[in-house]
């Protein structure tokens, strides 16, 4: 039961991310370097991404390649991608930076004004040529728009597809300046009249206000609804959602349970491959394991305590 | 996962000896050893394969940026990977992982694949046959427990040495019990399962398959309580040393211990241990010795419900009841009892705090309990028994059927048995070694298995050509088309963007990826474009014959071929000058300007190609109507420029003029050339079609000249030259 170093990170660590499989990661540091680790203590590329400090490094899904966003203090996010020419060391390229977004994940960026905005890549080969593909109000009700709330933070977490009939959806966590915007949204694309349409917003009345942490949308295995995690300050929600609409056309969401357990805030919540255990780590600096019983009941399976050094 | 920690309290099983209590009860906490001095200010995890949990710890960062980079560097922090499940995928109990290591877990993980897989294609193929039988269950099948004991059999010889030789020796006097290889509770666990599970031949006589079980496995039952077998081992230690074993009270407790679980022949070898036995002692001890002799003949023929005893044991085998009630009335008649004490002995053992396990489960197995049984393997066990003990407590048991396979709408619908499946899954996801098998338990199961074992697919790293060739292998295996397509891509991708373009235009054929190889298609028409006529055509001539002669697959494709074919003509005509070369070239040369498939912009380069060509003397290359296609073409492109979206091709500034020239001076060859040509088709041109129409009509007056002399043509270049300019 020993761990394993994987990677020892340098001075002004600030972030880090992993790739789909697991195996390599990127670290982004305070004054702007970027790291990738390849199974080895030391990283295999370093380099300086940005001026300023890296808030958040995701990997991009492997059918781009091996790419990275970088989300940097000053707003900006930059693609990078891993090239090389024959048998030559691979080196990372600048693709594409996208300006005066705030938070990031593929190819989504959440905007101060309130603003969503997704690209897509309009040439499967070239990192470097995205297209808007629509932007939106996230905000969707009518009394709000006058007030313009600003978006202090999001997190956005993609609905892992798992074929080509499924339409992208992904759920945003967002918060603003006016607390009664803070919310948890799902869109979807409907690909008949190619347009980001929101589906439903998870969380009741008495929910509003909350901070949104932090969104994990769990990988389906095959259960007949999607289950996605949302973390506020009264802790971890589970909510299940309907794969059918409803005979009105909405879709069912039933918040099965709330997980406290940390002391202090939630900062990253993240499935396992089977979409059967939740870990989240909190300002603590524990690492908690959580999962249902057969009766479905959602219970604290194991800690991780990290602050202890050996 | 399910099932990790297993110390947890196993609450993932339906435990109904403790409502409520698994829940309720504090999880357990786990120190993580990063080694970073605290404080740690951030931690971030990310799932890997299975339950391989990687932990990042970072330290604050500091506020100056790291500004005192160099040999003096404080450590930002540390990733550490964690293994949910218990190291290489072994039974989680702490007992058990300490008897089996890594890599024996790992043998026996491999040996029980073909057992499992087996079982499994009887099972459907007796289920798909019970739709005629109308059974409502495969274990209403009168084979159905013979695959299963021999399921069992087989998985049990895994475990260890298969043969239960008897743990103690009678040939050494001075040895009451002989040293040999320590069991394991998960031996000894399966064993119980099958005996009280599966074999029904063992039915009738339980009680005595127990004591031979007992034999081999008392010394697991406790640690820190007195088993026989321990009481027995310490003994032997002091026997050594003492002169008159009957004063110590431990060779009677020994041997009572022993006589109350029926192992006859340590008792007769016990009581032949006596003093009165001692040469010396014969003529004063004789009736005493006698006595002993007589109990010792008495233990030595006790009836045993049995149908046979392995050579070397003692006891007199009774193969049905009435003959060993019989035989035991008449025996208890010769003074003895003891036997009936031998099931209370069993049902009565006490668990303890230490227990390897295997008292939990003999008092669930006593109980009649599956959910107790299914909890002590969970918990003592861990995923791979509970996997694969699932179908001994199946196989006759309506009960446990029942309750493993119902599906359960809480859990997304799936059934306990397919739950444990996916667990165990991931526990072999957990290593390189051993996620190759875990399709064939992911294969097993009715609901997510196939979801789970895509993930498992798509999650494994592309960068090693022999793992991708074993996932597509998987993949075709359990029909898994868009995975398998889907990992070429993201393996097309990966080589093509790491300089390795020929593997990477590989993998998005086998993908058949219409939309990359068409990009990648343009991308070679753009860099032929620049600098068509250098010798850059090697480098992706090889290219392009990966790109396969299917060139169906792909609109750019057809047209490179076209060009490849094309310049290796005009290579071999440039530097042969055969006329059969040249012709050639031309045809190939004419094709592409007719294909409509052709890139308007490579009119141009393609012709700029053929300048050489076309001014190859002495004779024409293109006849007139050829010439005049071209022209045409020369025509259209010259009218397309002036649109917005014309794409230009960085050729020579002077290319159209000796395109032009090449091809007006070929034309006046080729009308001079061609006497019986009908009237040359005008209409089209415009700015040339009075150039050719004087040539045409100054070529009609020297039709019947037996032969063009290199005179006139070399005026007539002139005068084109002349008119063109």
């Amino acid at each position: 039961m020993a761990e394993r170093q994987v990677a020892e990170l340098g001075a002004g660590a600030a972030c880090v991310g992993w790739n789909h499989c697991g195996r390599r990661l990127a670290a982004g540091a305070v004054d702007g370097f970027v790291s990738v680790y390849d199974s080895q203590p030391s990283p295999s590329s370093k380099w300086q991404a940005h001026e300023h400090a890296i808030l958040n490094i995701v990997w991009l899904p492997p059918d781009y390649g091996d790419a990275i966003a970088c989300v940097c203090a000053d707003g900006t996010l930059s693609l990078w991608e891993e090239i090389s020419e024959d048998d030559q060391l691979p080196t990372w390229r600048k693709c594409k930076v996208f300006e005066s977004g705030n938070s990031h994940i593929l190819n989504v960026t959440a905007y101060s004004d309130g603003q969503v905005k997704v690209y897509e890549l309009l040439d499967s080969l070239e990192l470097d040529k995205w297209q808007l593909q629509a932007e939106f109000q996230n905000i969707t009700d009518p009394v709000s728009r006058s007030g313009k709330p600003t978006c202090t933070s999001a997190s956005i977490a993609w609905s892992p597809r798992r074929g080509e009939s499924q339409q992208a959806s992904f759920a945003i966590g967002f918060n603003s300046d006016s607390p009664n915007f803070n919310s948890c949204k799902i869109w979807e694309f409907e690909e008949a009249h190619q347009r980001w349409l929101p589906l439903v917003e998870l969380g009741s009345p008495q929910d509003k206000g909350d901070i949104v942490r932090a969104v994990a949308w769990a990988p389906n295995i095959g259960r007949p609804y999607e289950i996605i995690a949302v973390a506020t300050c009264k802790g971890i929600a589970i909510w299940h959602i309907g794969l059918s609409a409803e005979s009105d056309g909405s879709l069912s969401t039933e918040n099965v349970a709330v997980l406290s357990g940390h002391d202090g805030e939630v900062l990253q919540l993240e499935w396992d491959m089977g979409g059967m255990t939740l870990a989240s780590t909190g300002g603590d600096g524990m690492v908690k394991l959580w999962q249902a019983n057969l009766n479905g009941v959602w219970h604290e399976q194991a800690v991780l305590d990290c602050n202890v050094s050996h | 996962m399910p099932g990790m920690l297993m110390d947890s309290g196993g609450a993932i099983v339906p435990f109904s000896g403790e409502p409520g209590l698994a829940a309720a009860a504090a999880p357990p906490v786990r120190t993580i050893r990063h080694g970073v001095t605290p404080p740690i200010s951030r931690v971030y995890v990310s799932f890997s394969s299975g339950n391989l949990l990687q932990v990042a710890c970072l330290r604050p960062p500091n506020p100056e940026g790291g500004g005192d980079r160099g040999e003096e560097e404080v450590a930002g922090g540390r990733v550490v990977e964690v293994n949910l499940g218990g190291g290489g995928g072994g039974p989680a109990g702490a007992d058990a992982e300490e008897e089996i290591d890594e890599a024996e877990m790992r043998r026996i993980e491999y040996g029980s694949v073909p057992a499992f897989a087996l079982l499994q294609s009887r099972k459907n193929a007796l289920a798909d046959g019970s739709g005629m039988s109308r059974l409502p269950s495969v274990s209403e099948h009168a084979e159905w427990w013979q695959y299963v004991l021999e399921y069992s059999k087989t998985i049990g010889s895994l475990l260890g040495n298969p043969d239960s030789l008897p743990a103690f020796m009678i040939d050494d006097p001075e040895i009451i019990l002989k040293v040999r290889e320590k069991p394991t509770s998960l031996k000894a666990a399966w064993e119980l399962l099958e005996i009280f599970f599966v074999d029904k031949q063992l039915q009738t006589w339980l009680p005595e398959r127990l004591v031979d079980w007992l034999a081999d496995y008392d010394s697991l039952l406790t640690k820190t309580q007195n088993t026989i077998y321990r009481m027995l081992s310490n003994f032997q230690k002091k026997l050594i040393n003492l002169q008159v074993v009957e004063d110590d009270p431990d060779y009677w407790s020994g041997l009572s211990a022993a006589l109350s679980v029926g192992w006859l022949d340590i008792v007769v070898n016990m009581l032949r241990f006596h003093g009165s036995y001692q040469l010396d002692q014969m003529d004063s001890r004789e009736t005493e010795n006698g006595l002993v002799e007589a109990v010792a003949v008495l233990v030595s023929t006790m009836p045993r419900m049995r149908p046979d005893l392995p050579s070397g044991k003692l006891g007199q085998c009774c193969k049905t009841r009435p003959d060993f009630i019989k035989a035991l009335e008449k025996w208890r008649g010769q003074g003895f009892e003891g036997m009936h004490q031998l099931a209370q002995k069993c049902i009565q053992l006490k668990p303890s705090a230490d227990n390897s396990g295997l008292t939990g489960l003999l008092t669930g197995i006593l109980s009649e309990n599956t959910e107790v049984v299914l909890a002590e393997c969970t918990k003592n066990f861990g995923p791979w028994m509970v996997t694969h003990a699932m179908e001994l407590l199946t196989a006759d048991n309506d009960y446990a059927d029942m309750m493993l396979h119902e599906e359960r709408p809480n859990f997304g619908g799936i059934s306990i048995e397919e739950l444990h499946r996916l667990v165990y899954a991931q526990v072999l996801c957990s290593h390189a070694l051993t996620w190759q098998i875990a399709p064939t338990y992911l294969s097993s199961c009715l609901n997510q298995g196939l979801g789970l074992l895509e993930i498992l697919l798509l999650k494994q790293p592309i960068q090693d050509n022999r793992i991708i060739l074993k996932t597509l292998e998987i993949c075709r295996l359990y029909e898994l088309e868009n995975v398998s397509t889907n990992i070429m891509k993201i393996a097309g991708i990966y080589h093509w963007k790491h300089g390795r373009k020929g593997t990477g235009v590989y993998w998005f054929q086998q993908a058949n990826d219409k939309v990359r190889l068409d990009r990648i298609a343009q991308q070679l028409f753009e860099h032929i474009g620049k600098s068509v006529t250098d010798d850059s055509f090697k480098q992706w001539e090889g290219l392009l014959e990966l790109l396969g002669s299917d060139i169906g697959s792909a609109g750019g494709l057809e047209f490179l071929h076209r060009y490849r074919d094309f310049k290796r003509s005009l290579q071999m005509a440039q530097e042969g000058r055969t006329a059969e070369s040249v012709r050639q070239t031309v045809e190939f040369l004419i094709q592409l300007m007719r294909n409509p498939s052709t890139p308007q912009r490579f009119w141009l380069p393609l012709l700029h190609d053929s300048v050489r060509l076309l001014n190859c003397k002495p004779c024409p290359s293109l006849s007139v109507a050829e010439t005049t296609l071209l022209l045409n073409k020369l025509q259209e492109l010259s009218l397309a420029k002036l649109r917005p979206d014309f794409s230009n091709i960085h050729l020579p500034s002077h290319a159209l003029n000796s395109v032009r020239l090449a091809l007006a001076s070929n034309l006046a060859r080729a009308i001079l050339e061609e006497p019986s040509q009908k009237r040359f088709p005008t209409t089209e041109l415009t700015g040339l079609p009075l150039f050719c129409f004087w040539v045409y009509s100054l070529s009609d007056i020297d039709t019947n000249a037996s032969a063009r002399n290199a005179h006139t043509l070399t005026s007539m270049n002139t005068l084109t030259l002349t008119l063109l300019l």
